[in-house]
């Protein structure tokens, strides 16, 4: 193929700079170097006062022991040492790895599943709509809903009494929280995703199907040596994408147990957003900014680490056609 | 929820941007004097059609039109504590602000940022000074005040917890409640016997199941009791005999099936709804409970509550939380704010507290609605008060360590030992964590 060519000269644009040209290049090179700082200028700015500052701010604030007003106490890494040593903390965080991983892992088989299955599908526009849908409804909504369909009087177990179960399962059981936000988030997930590789999948040329029919490719090998090579940058956008959301996955838990938000989620749903969140804003005691803070940096460097790491696992030559 | 809760988040951070940039934190400058005509910015914890919502808006007109001053109002609901602890960095505070007395002990009280309301207690409001106007065992509970030992609160309305039950239909409760906790198993047993639920409770809300055991244990040691083995750092406070016989008066609700099928395992407020449908007789909750559950409860519902069991030669006690107004140092117009703060306690704004609102009044002498008049009884009656949760702010004790366990045993997952020793050494690693 001649994908790699293509890139090659793309990652080096030939022909490289003549002798005599100097150091401002052409009149366009000049150009954009003027126009730089007054267009990346405000952006830089902005994302600098908002995101940068805050973070650095926030780094500080971890070092510190702060009731969010009133007076600050250094206290160098204690509260990492604190946060760390906390099992709820680990349990968190264990929750937020479950959602990345165990989730993240349903939710892309599935999507894959479904892309190509909706591929041959009569009428794969309504339902690639129908699968998207639960992504538009708000967390809320869910959280609600869980409540009518499993509460002890609620929908299923309505159902269920004319089937001659008299003893239905504890639904809503502090323990099967978890599970059930797992579920939900597989739910409303998926489609989301599923939208994104479908617009990645409709890319690839319908004579490389052709090829495939033609040589008697099974739907996996279809998938094996067509879709998956020629979507792999589409998928690894989409796993860093997850990567990121369902590190910071709160609303969900925090309206699903814990009556819709009226109170606190019982601690085995908690992710580590809601942990930061329960430790600076619980409202029931005096805040810890610092506990909160240092837990926030972790779930940061967590998403660091892991964003670098999937690139870098990911990293293929794109291939170009 | 979500959104503002972000909205919070995002402010938290800026308010800390802002102060690592310009290091502005702490101080403040509150000298502008009490003019006529002075404008003061207001937070309120209620939102635009809550009924103290319009109590607070008619007294508030009526205090522009009586003094001139002018009262800017931002409606912002409950998370308004929330958001005045990062804008407390910053010169955007406002002059008065209300909330339980929890809420305002976090985010003002604790921290020392609250402005004593000693001129608020001073102003004469129906011809009496306001300190008088307050029961003094109100004035006596610590949390409200700051370390001068000046209150940085003055409430306007009470919320408490008492034992409620459908009057029309167990009309003996209210001539002759159980009057110890052994009266009152004999009451459920009784309840059980005749087919009928006992207790309801929404086991979801980590709160309300702390009350069984937080009053046990009150009732039983006395108002402080609970804090005194929270915040003693060696866990020995656990091990007390009387901690574990308040355990086994929550494990004896389970192990007697007195509660509601299901508790374990549904969303708020789905319990409650039962009991207002005549699902189970009896509700343990607060104050808010005719108004909160008045929309949905069956018709010719008589609400009626009865106090938690006294325990025999203790004094007789009631909980009993604050809402009410807090003015932070920081404040540009505290004169003002004192007198508006006061105006709250005149009669015609406490009856109204007490019968458009449905709510505890502060004051004695206030009407109040025939729904809550046990609750009144008992803290009118009571010699001893004590807080909700005994009063324990710890940062995250309650919500990481307290509750959790509590629920297990509330939800029947662990016996009275267990939850003791469990508690004993979580208190150990609280304390030995927070250094």
């Amino acid at each position: 193929m001649s994908a790699s060519t293509l890139k090659r000269t793309r990652r080096n644009p030939a022909p490289a700079l003549k002798p005599g040209q100097g150091r401002g290049g052409s009149s366009i090179e000049r150009q954009r170097r003027k126009l730089l700082v007054p267009f990346v200028g405000p952006a830089f700015l902005f994302y600098t006062v908002l995101f940068i500052v805050p973070t650095i701010a926030a780094v500080w604030i971890s070092l510190n022991e702060w009731a969010g007003s009133g007076p600050m106490t250094f206290v160098g890494i204690k509260n990492y040492i604190k946060v760390f040593q906390d099992p709820l903390f680990l349990k968190s965080f264990g929750n937020t790895l479950l959602l990345l991983f165990v989730v993240g892992a349903a939710i892309f088989i599935l999507a894959f599943a479904m892309t190509l299955v909706l591929r041959d599908m009569a009428a794969k526009k309504i339902a690639r709509n129908v699968i998207f849908f639960p992504h538009l409804i708000n967390a809320l909504v869910f959280g609600i809903l869980a409540g009518f369909i499993f509460n002890p009087g609620g929908m299923v177990n309505s159902l269920l009494k004319p089937l001659g179960v008299t003893e239905p399962p504890a639904w809503l059981a502090q323990d099967n929280i978890f599970p059930l936000i797992m579920a939900t988030m597989v739910l409303t997930t998926t489609g989301y995703f599923t939208t994104i590789i479908m617009a990645g999948v409709d890319r690839i040329p319908p004579y490389f199907y052709e090829d495939c029919a033609l040589a008697g490719a099974t739907a996996f090998q279809r998938l094996r040596y067509v879709i998956l090579p020629l979507t792999w940058d589409v998928f690894g956008t989409c796993a860093v994408l997850w990567t990121i959301s369902s590190v910071k996955i709160f609303e969900i838990i925090w309206v699903f147990g814990g009556s819709s938000g009226a109170g606190l989620p019982p601690t085995q749903t908690w992710s580590v957003a809601v942990y930061t969140y329960v430790t600076a804003f619980s409202g029931m005691s005096t805040p810890a900014y610092g506990a909160a803070t240092a837990s926030a940096i972790i779930s940061l460097a967590l998403v660091t680490v892991l964003v670098v790491l999937l690139r870098r696992a990911m990293r293929r030559d794109a291939i170009e056609f | 929820m979500s959104t503002k809760s972000r909205i919070v988040r995002t402010l938290a951070v800026l308010a800390g941007a802002s102060m690592a940039l310009t290091a502005c934190g702490g101080g403040g400058g509150n000298d502008a004097g009490a003019k006529d005509g002075g404008t003061v910015t207001y937070w309120s914890m209620w939102k635009v059609g809550e009924a103290q919502q319009k109590v607070l808006a008619s007294a508030i007109a009526d205090f522009e039109k009586e003094t001139g001053n002018k009262v800017d109002v931002q409606w912002q609901g409950r998370t308004n504590t929330k958001k005045i602890i990062p804008a407390l960095n910053t010169n955007n505070v406002p002059d008065i602000i209300d909330g339980s007395n929890a809420n305002l002990d976090i985010a003002l009280g604790s921290t020392g940022q609250a402005l004593p309301m000693t001129d608020a207690y001073n102003t004469e409001i129906d011809g009496k000074k306001l300190s008088e106007l307050i029961p003094a065992k109100f004035a006596a509970v610590s949390n409200i005040k700051g370390k001068d030992g000046q209150p940085w609160m003055v409430p306007y309305s009470l919320t408490s917890d008492g034992i409620w039950f459908d009057a029309e239909k167990n009309p003996d409760l209210v001539t002759n409640p159980p009057a110890s906790w052994d009266d009152f198993i004999s009451l459920l047993d009784k309840e059980k016997a005749a087919g009928q639920t006992p207790i309801a409770a929404d086991g979801d809300i980590s709160g309300y199941s702390a009350y069984w055991f937080v009053s046990a244990l009150v009732h039983s040691e006395g108002p402080g009791a609970f804090n005194k083995i929270v915040t003693d750092k060696t866990g020995a406070g656990w091990d007390s005999p009387a901690v574990l016989a308040a355990a086994k008066t929550v494990q004896q609700l389970v192990d007697g099936n007195y509660l509601i099928d299901g508790y374990n395992a549904s969303k708020w407020p789905a319990q409650q709804q039962a009991w207002a449908t005549g699902g189970a007789d009896l509700l343990f909750n607060g104050s808010w409970i005719p108004t909160e559950t008045g929309t949905y409860a069956s018709p010719g519902f008589k609400y009626a509550s009865f106090p938690y069991p006294a325990v025999a030669g203790q004094p007789s006690m009631a909980r009993t939380d604050f809402t009410g107004f807090a003015i932070p140092k920081k404040a540009k117009n505290p004169a003002i704010a004192q007198e508006l703060a006061a105006f709250l306690l005149t009669k015609k704004n406490q009856d109204a507290m007490g019968t458009v609102a449905k709510v505890l009044p502060v004051r004695a002498d206030a009407a109040i609605s025939p729904e809550l008049a046990a609750l009144k009884k008992n803290i009118d009656g009571a010699e001893e008060i004590y807080l909700g949760n005994d009063g324990v702010t710890a940062p995250g004790y309650l919500e990481k360590n307290f509750n959790p366990t509590d629920d297990q045993l509330f939800l029947g997952k662990i016996d009275a030992g267990e939850f003791v020793s469990k508690m004993k050494s979580e208190t150990i690693a609280y304390w030995k964590a927070q250094g």
